[in-house]
C-alpha cells in the first residue's frame, strides 16, 4: 500500500486526528496518574532530592497506623450513599413537577440549576454563613421561632457535621440531577402515556410502568455520574469544615490533599489517591462496559 | 517602509543588546530574596526600598526580591531544594515545624560566623532571636518578625465580674474565669474550625502543668507523653476550660467569627497575637476598653512565635547575603520600619514614640521577657500538628479523655517511621 493509500485510509486518518489529544491525555493525564502510583511506593517530603523506595510501607501506613484514613473512608461511602438517594430522587422529584406545564417553568428551571454554576468554595463560604451558630441564618430563624433548642453547632458537632455540609452539597447539585432527568423525561413517549391512560392506569401507574422504564439509562446515567461526583468531593467539605472538627469530616479526597501539600507527605498522599482511583474505576469501568454494550445494542 | 539608515540602526540597537546581554557575566553581588506577599502592602513597599537603599550604599549589587502567596512560597522553595537554583535569602517560619523541616533538609546556612561578626546579638530582642538556636549544628537565620501573644481582656466585662485586677498567676486567672462564669460571661472565646487557633488554650496549659523543660521536651517529642503525669493534667485542665469557661458552641466557627465575638462583648477574653492591636484599632474599637496581660504560666516565659529569613546553603553570594541581613537589621532600618512591616522591631535598639497603650504594654511584655515558648504547630512537625489538632479538637468535644489523648498523641509520634 502506497504512502498516499495509507493516508487517505480512514482508521489512519482517524489516527492522525487523535494523535493530538493523545499526547496532550498522556501528558496531563497518564503522566500524573502514572507518577502518583509510583510515588505511592516512595517516601518523598518535596525536599528531598531523591526518593526513597519503602514498597507497600505506604499503604500499610495509611490501614494500619493512620487514625484518619478508615475515618476519611467510612465518610467518602456515607457520602456516596447519601449521593446516591438524595440529589438524584429530589432532582428526579424536581424534574417531574417542571416537566409539567406551569407557570414559570422556565425561570424555576433556571433558578433550580443555577447552584450548579456556582463555584463550590463560593457555596461552601455562604453555607458557612448561614451555619454560623451565634449570627447565621439558620440560628436566626429559629431564634424568632422561639426553638433556641433546636440551634446547633452544625458545622462544629462532629455527630452532624457531616450531614450538615451534605446538605449543602444537596442544593448544589440537585439541579445538575434535575437537567438530566428533565431530558430523560422528553424521551418517554406520550403515545405510551395516552395508552396507559386509555387502559385506565392512573397517575402513579403510569409513572411506574411507563415513566419509570422509559428513564431507566437515564436513572443509571445520574447513578454512576452521582458516585463519581461523591468520590471527588472535596471543595465544599474543605470549604465548610476543612475536614474537621477532629477530622470528623474528612474525605478520601481532601486527606490524600492534606497528607501530599500540608503534611508534604506525597507518598502517603499518592497511596489515598491510588485507593480512591481504584475505587473509582471499580464504579467506572462497569459503567464504561454498559454504556459500550447499550451502544452496540443501539447501533 | 523602514530606510537604509533606519534599518543600520535598527540592526546595531539589536546587535549591541545581544553583544551585551552575551557580555554580562551574572554579577557575584546578585542576590535574590524570596519572601511572602504580604497582606499589609506597607510591608511590600518597604522591603523594596530597603533593597534599593542597599543597592544605592553597595554599588554594583542587585538585590532582587520575589513575593509569592504562602502556599506557592513554600511549593517554590521544596522545587529549589530539589535543584542548584534558588534564592540567597528566604523567608520562613522559625521553629521545628515548617522553617525545621527546610533547616533538617539542609536549605539553611549556620549563620554563627556572620552573629560574630556583625554582632547581631547586641541588637537582635532576645526573644526574638533565640529560635536561631533550635537547630543543631549552628544559628540559623535572623528574625524578620516576632509575635507574642497574650490574653486580651475586655475592661468593662471584667469590672461586671468584679475582677479588680489583672490575674498574675494560673491560680488567679482560673479565680477570675470562676466570677466570671458566676457573672454568667464565658471567660474566653475560641474559633474552632482553625485548628491553631484553640490549640494556643492547650500550649498556655502545656507550659503552665509541666514547666519549661518538660513542656520543651514533650514538644520535642524526647519525653513519652503518656509518662508524663503533667502532659495528661494538661490535657485534663485543657478540657475544663473547654468545657467550663469558654463561649459555647465554638467548635464550629473560626477565629474571625470569634474575634467578632469578642468586640461584641459577648466573652471576656481572647488568646491572641499583638497584631490584634492593630486589627482592634482598625475596625474602629476604643483601645482603652482592653487590656492585655501574658497567659500567667509560672515560668516567666512568654507565647510566640517568630518569622525568619534564612540564608541558603545554595547561594553563590552567602556574604552578600549576611551583608544585606546585616543592613535589614540595622538600627536605622529598623527605625524607620517601626509600624511598616511590625508594629515591634526585632532590633532592642528602636526607639518607639506616640505609641497607643497597648502597643506600648506589648514593648514592655516584649522587654520583659527574654524566653519564648512556641505555638505548637510550629514546634512539632506537620505530621505531628495535624494529629495534635485532632487530639486536641476531640478532649475539647468531649469525645476523648484527658488520659487517652497522651496515649493517642503518643502513639501516633511512636508509630512515625
Amino acid at each position: 500500500m502506497s504512502l498516499r493509500q495509507t493516508t487517505h485510509d480512514p482508521r489512519t486518518q482517524a489516527f492522525i486526528l487523535l494523535v493530538p489529544a493523545l499526547v496532550i491525555y498522556a501528558v496531563f493525564a497518564l503522566y500524573p496518574m502514572l507518577n502518583v502510583v509510583f510515588l505511592s511506593f516512595q517516601k518523598w517530603n518535596g525536599l528531598d532530592a531523591n526518593r526513597q523506595f519503602v514498597g507497600l510501607a505506604n499503604y500499610t501506613a495509611i490501614f494500619t497506623r493512620d487514625p484518619v484514613f478508615w475515618v476519611a473512608f467510612r465518610n467518602t461511602v456515607i457520602w456516596t450513599l447519601m449521593s446516591l438517594v438524595f440529589p438524584p430522587m429530589g432532582g428526579l422529584l424536581l424534574a417531574l413537577s417542571l416537566n409539567q406545564k406551569i407557570f414559570g417553568r422556565n425561570s424555576l428551571r433556571a433558578i433550580f440549576y443555577l447552584p450548579v454554576i456556582i463555584a463550590p468554595i463560593a457555596v461552601a463560604t455562604m453555607w458557612k454563613w448561614m451555619y454560623d451558630p451565634f449570627f447565621g441564618l439558620f440560628s436566626q430563624m429559629l431564634t424568632s421561632w422561639g426553638m433556641q433548642a433546636w440551634i446547633k453547632d452544625w458545622l462544629g458537632n462532629k455527630d452532624i457535621a457531616l450531614y450538615s455540609v451534605f446538605v449543602a452539597y444537596i442544593w448544589q447539585t440537585v439541579g445538575f440531577s434535575m437537567v438530566l432527568f428533565l431530558a430523560g423525561l422528553q424521551n418517554v413517549s406520550l403515545t405510551l402515556v395516552e395508552a396507559a391512560r386509555i387502559d385506565g392506569a392512573g397517575r402513579f401507574a403510569v409513572f411506574k410502568h411507563v415513566t419509570l422504564p422509559a428513564l431507566r439509562p437515564t436513572i443509571t446515567i445520574v447513578l454512576v455520574l452521582s458516585i463519581i461526583s461523591s468520590l471527588k468531593a472535596f471543595d465544599i467539605v474543605y470549604g465548610l469544615t476543612g475536614g474537621g472538627p477532629a477530622q470528623s469530616t474528612q474525605m478520601l479526597a481532601l486527606w490524600a490533599f492534606t497528607q501530599a501539600m500540608q503534611i508534604f507527605d506525597f507518598g502517603r498522599g499518592a497511596a489515598i489517591s491510588v485507593v480512591l482511583l481504584l475505587i473509582t474505576m471499580a464504579v467506572v469501568i462497569p459503567y464504561l462496559r454498559w454504556t459500550q454494550k447499550h451502544e452496540e445494542v443501539e447501533s | 517602509m523602514l530606510t537604509l539608515t533606519a534599518k543600520l540602526k535598527s540592526a546595531s540597537i539589536v546587535a549591541m543588546a545581544v553583544a551585551a546581554l552575551s557580555a554580562t557575566p551574572a554579577l557575584a553581588d546578585d542576590i535574590t530574596l524570596w519572601t511572602l506577599n504580604f497582606d499589609n502592602n506597607a510591608a511590600n513597599v518597604a522591603l523594596k526600598k530597603i533593597a534599593s537603599d542597599f543597592e544605592a550604599a553597595n554599588p554594583g549589587t542587585h538585590v532582587e526580591i520575589v513575593q509569592r502567596a504562602v502556599d506557592e512560597h513554600k511549593t517554590a522553595l521544596r522545587v529549589a531544594a530539589g535543584s542548584d537554583k534558588g534564592p540567597d535569602i528566604y523567608f520562613s517560619w522559625a521553629g521545628l515545624g515548617l522553617g525545621g523541616e527546610y533547616v533538617k533538609a539542609g536549605l539553611s546556612l549556620p549563620l554563627d560566623k556572620y552573629y560574630t561578626e556583625y554582632k547581631w546579638n547586641d541588637e537582635l530582642l532576645p526573644s526574638a532571636a533565640a529560635f536561631a538556636d533550635l537547630y543543631p549544628g549552628g544559628k540559623r537565620g535572623v528574625p524578620f518578625t516576632f509575635k507574642g501573644e497574650a490574653v486580651y481582656y475586655n475592661k468593662k466585662l471584667f469590672e461586671q465580674a468584679g475582677i479588680k485586677e489583672e490575674p498574675k498567676t494560673y491560680e488567679d486567672l482560673l479565680a477570675a474565669a470562676e466570677k466570671l462564669k458566676a457573672a454568667g460571661i464565658p471567660a474566653f472565646t475560641f474559633g474552632g474550625t482553625v485548628n491553631w487557633h484553640v490549640m494556643r488554650l492547650m500550649d498556655v496549659i502545656l507550659e503552665t502543668k509541666c514547666g519549661a523543660d518538660k513542656h520543651d521536651a514533650l514538644k520535642a517529642m524526647k519525653v513519652d507523653w503518656t509518662k508524663e503525669q503533667c502532659a495528661t493534667d494538661a490535657f485534663a485542665e485543657f478540657a475544663k476550660w473547654t468545657k467550663d469557661y469558654t463561649l459555647q458552641p465554638f467548635m464550629g466557627i473560626d477565629n474571625k467569627q470569634s474575634y467578632s465575638l469578642f468586640t461584641a462583648g459577648r466573652a471576656a477574653m481572647m488568646l491572641e497575637g499583638d497584631w490584634l492591636v492593630g486589627q482592634l484599632d482598625g475596625s474602629g474599637a476604643n483601645l482603652d476598653d482592653y487590656g492585655i496581660f501574658p497567659f500567667p504560666t509560672n515560668t516567666d516565659r512568654l507565647y510566640g512565635f517568630a518569622e525568619y529569613n534564612y540564608v541558603s546553603t545554595k547561594s553563590k553570594s552567602p556574604d552578600m547575603a549576611a551583608k544585606f541581613l546585616d543592613y535589614f537589621l540595622s538600627d536605622k532600618v529598623q527605625q524607620d520600619l517601626v509600624g511598616q512591616i511590625s508594629s515591634i522591631s526585632v532590633n532592642k535598639n528602636v526607639k518607639y514614640t506616640n505609641q497607643k497603650p497597648l502597643e506600648a504594654e506589648w514593648l514592655d511584655i516584649f522587654k520583659k521577657y527574654s524566653n519564648v515558648y512556641m505555638n505548637g504547630d510550629q514546634a512539632f512537625p506537620l505530621d505531628v500538628t495535624t494529629e495534635y489538632f485532632r487530639i486536641i479538637n476531640e478532649v475539647a468535644s468531649g469525645n476523648v479523655e484527658p488520659a487517652d489523648a497522651a496515649k493517642q498523641l503518643q502513639s501516633f509520634i511512636a508509630s512515625r517511621t
